[in-house]
């Protein structure tokens, strides 16, 4: 495996990862930098955009958009734990500078240097075992914007199923969406109860302990229905799975 | 019909109350979804037939106004009078007038979602003419007095124990809530109004440019009863309905059932060209096309020009996690679900229609679906973007995303903000939960916990592990 080749990898950690879930950050380098990868981490880095986007409010994504394509300038690839965030850079930037065509070309360019953690992994640094210590019976959800908006589907079960600790147990219409939406679950917070509720209930009929998925958004939603109705089961991110134990500086 | 798409987040609410609702929606899109995954599934060519429907849908409509022309010459050289109403009051109108000059009392009509979008059945009701629908569902909904709550299944929001309630208070019927004997008593109730309408009132699934028929998608059967045993037939179909040719009916045709009720082929498929010819054994002696443009021509010239795309096959409305989770009356008006989410804001306007754009999580399961590839996930963030634009949001949502970008525009000044919440989180928040949040936030904690805030964000305990430098 490719273990001794260096390969630069700007580390994208997500504005949820920052102000909520810092195991989730390093998590991902951790794995990254077990597989040869030499990240880095642009610390004028803040969010995508992707909420003042998906809520129509283009000024500001415009905005976000171009203070992350100047964090994120250069080269190497830029790799994040989240399926959406992934999605915004990849598929919603170019539309965003559709009428400014240097941009457009800037965006197209980080676009194509920017993955999921679970894509990477097996498309460009062709890992087969993530060499995780994790041990529990886990489901996996796919996120939306992962599956549909990004086509992933495979890498994170490949990876979850050669993890030797690890059972992987398929629940119904796994790509279903939770119901999280951003800031559609404040708008519509009785539907989006409403289908974490089905999301919980496909869930909680695996029998697994704990319910994973790339994207920090989903696990916020169904990780919160789950601590306020005491469900036995725990989200976690599928990037600390990957990673087994991480070390976190708290 | 008039629109109570604003209404939407109360409507929704009292939607998710209703059990039976929740059933009865659950249970008809369950099989619906189904039998479309093995229709695809048995049919190897289906996405082939996707790329080539959206292919003859987004060219007809390039060239719409070419296809209509031909489409109204062809249809009056074989004896119809094709009408073109601008909005729908005109259309109401000529519709009214037609049955006026052809001297009709009683009209039985095919299910048409446009004739609900202009409100055909009141206008005709007012010029004294009478109207009853002859698709079992929308002949339950007419008789319980509401709209249709699903584009295909009008009455799929109703169990049957409802239906037989309403047939035994509102027809005088014995009790029975088996469905056979429900069919049986509205056949034979609407028997009676076939044999004696003067008019038969349907829509179009489409219409052949180069031929000038009338295409009809059904399942029962009182589509062609319809159109055949009263004297005169009218037509109420949108422009946008138009194909070239019947070369292009088959692959629209194997799209539509099987995205619909995942049928390879509809139990009748009527082309119906021109008037009863004198050697013809049956057919309508009058033929009356009303094109309504009712709007369709604005959002032609428009971004949203795919949307006309549409055949109204419902298989978004059954995909989508959150119509199956309000139902189709929720959305306040005649088209439900994801096309409905657009169509609605674009036909009724963005102020009545934009609560149906925001209620989307963008899951994108319907553009997966859609038989003719209609971005539809696309077109309601533009809808949102346009709402900004227009200036139609709600102040506190620009004032917050104001804030957001303000914040999120220098890492320095988030990290501030993360530290000082992450620092108040310790003593508000325990077991790394916040069961309770300020301001709007709190949507979200009425059900659920949100995650306590770090007490240090990732960025601060990564320069702490690893050093100032990046």
């Amino acid at each position: 495996m490719a273990q001794n080749r260096s390969v630069p990898v700007s580390l994208f950690f997500t504005c949820l990862a920052d102000a909520f879930f810092p195991r989730v950050g390093f998590a991902t380098a951790a794995v990254l930098e077990r597989f040869g990868a030499e990240v880095r981490v642009p610390l004028s880095q803040t969010c995508c955009g992707q909420p003042a986007f998906n809520s129509g409010n283009r000024r500001e994504a415009r905005k976000m958009a171009r203070k992350f394509l100047k964090a994120f300038a250069g080269d190497g690839y830029i790799v994040t734990p989240s399926g959406s965030c992934a999605a915004m850079v990849k598929n919603e930037y170019p539309a965003l500078f559709r009428d400014e065509p240097a941009m457009l070309s800037l965006a197209s360019l980080a676009g194509e240097r920017t993955y999921e953690l679970s894509q990477f992994l097996v498309d460009v640094l062709g890992v087969t075992d993530p060499r995780s210590s994790f041990r529990g019976k886990v489901t996996y959800h796919d996120s939306c914007h992962l599956r549909r908006g990004l086509g992933v589907f495979e890498a994170p079960r490949k990876l979850l199923r050669s993890i030797p600790g690890v059972t992987l147990v398929e629940m119904e219409e796994s790509d279903r969406c939770c119901g999280f939406g951003g800031v559609f679950s404040i708008k519509y917070p009785h539907i989006s109860c409403r289908m974490v509720d089905d999301k919980i209930e496909r869930i909680l009929a695996t029998g697994a302990q704990f319910v994973t998925s790339g994207d920090i958004g989903c696990l916020m939603n169904i990780g919160g229905m789950i601590s306020r109705s005491g469900y036995p089961v725990k989200p976690v991110h599928l990037a600390e799975i990957l990673a087994g134990d991480v070390e976190v500086p708290l | 019909m008039e629109p109570l798409s604003r209404f939407f987040h109360r409507r929704s609410e009292k939607a998710l109350a209703d059990t039976a609702l929740q059933a009865a929606i659950s249970r008809a899109t369950g099989k619906f979804l189904g039998a479309r995954a093995d229709a695809v599934a048995a049919f190897p060519g289906f996405e082939a037939a996707r790329d080539e429907g959206s292919r003859i849908r987004r060219e007809t409509l390039d060239r719409l106004d070419f296809h209509l022309a031909r489409f109204i010459a062809e249809a009056e050289r074989r004896g119809a009078v094709v009408h073109v109403a601008r909005d729908g009051a005109e259309a109401c109108e000529i519709a009214a007038r037609v049955a006026k000059e052809e001297g009709v009392a009683l009209a039985v009509k095919s299910k048409s979602m446009l004739a609900e979008e202009i409100g055909l059945n009141e206008a005709l009701k007012s010029a004294g003419v009478d109207v009853v629908e002859a698709d079992l569902g929308e002949y339950i909904v007419q008789l319980a007095g509401e709209p249709p709550s699903h584009i295909l299944a009008p009455a799929v929001h109703m169990a049957r124990e409802r239906v037989a309630r309403l047939f035994e208070e509102k027809l005088g019927e014995p009790y029975t809530d088996r469905i056979p004997e429900l069919v049986g008593i509205a056949r034979r109730r609407l028997r009676e109004k076939f044999l004696t309408a003067g008019m038969g009132i349907t829509g179009a699934n489409f219409l052949c440019a180069d031929t000038g028929s009338v295409v009809l998608v059904t399942n029962e059967g009182n589509g062609r009863m319809g159109t055949i045993l009263p004297r005169v037939h009218l037509v109420v179909a949108g422009i946008e309905k138009v194909i070239p040719g019947l070369a292009d009916l088959p692959v629209l045709l194997r799209l539509l059932t099987r995205s619909a009720t995942g049928q390879p082929i509809s139990t009748y498929v009527s082309v119906l060209t021109g008037v009863k010819r004198p050697e013809d054994p049956e057919g309508p002696e009058r033929l009356h096309v009303i094109l309504v443009d009712n709007g369709r021509t604005g959002i032609l010239q428009g971004k949203y020009r795919d949307i006309l795309k549409c055949i109204r096959c419902g298989a978004c409305l059954n995909v989508c996690p959150v119509y199956q989770s309000v139902g189709g009356h929720a959305y306040g008006w005649v088209y439900s679900g994801p096309m409905g989410s657009v169509l609605t804001p674009l036909l009724a306007g963005l102020a009545e229609g934009a609560p149906l754009a925001n209620a989307s999580t963008l899951c994108g399961a319907c553009a997966e679906v859609c038989p003719v590839k209609i971005p539809l996930p696309e077109f309601l963030l533009e809808l949102r973007a346009d709402e900004r634009e227009q200036g139609l949001k709600d102040p506190a949502e620009v004032f917050g995303m104001k804030g957001y970008a303000a914040v999120m525009g220098r890492a320095g000044i988030l990290e501030a903000l993360e530290r000082f919440i992450g620092v108040i989180s310790q003593v508000l928040f325990k077991e790394g939960k916040a069961p309770w949040l300020p301001f709007r936030f709190s949507a979200w904690t009425d059900r659920r916990d949100f995650p306590a805030p770090s007490p240090q964000p990732f960025r601060k305990l990564w320069k702490k592990q690893r050093g100032i430098r990046p």
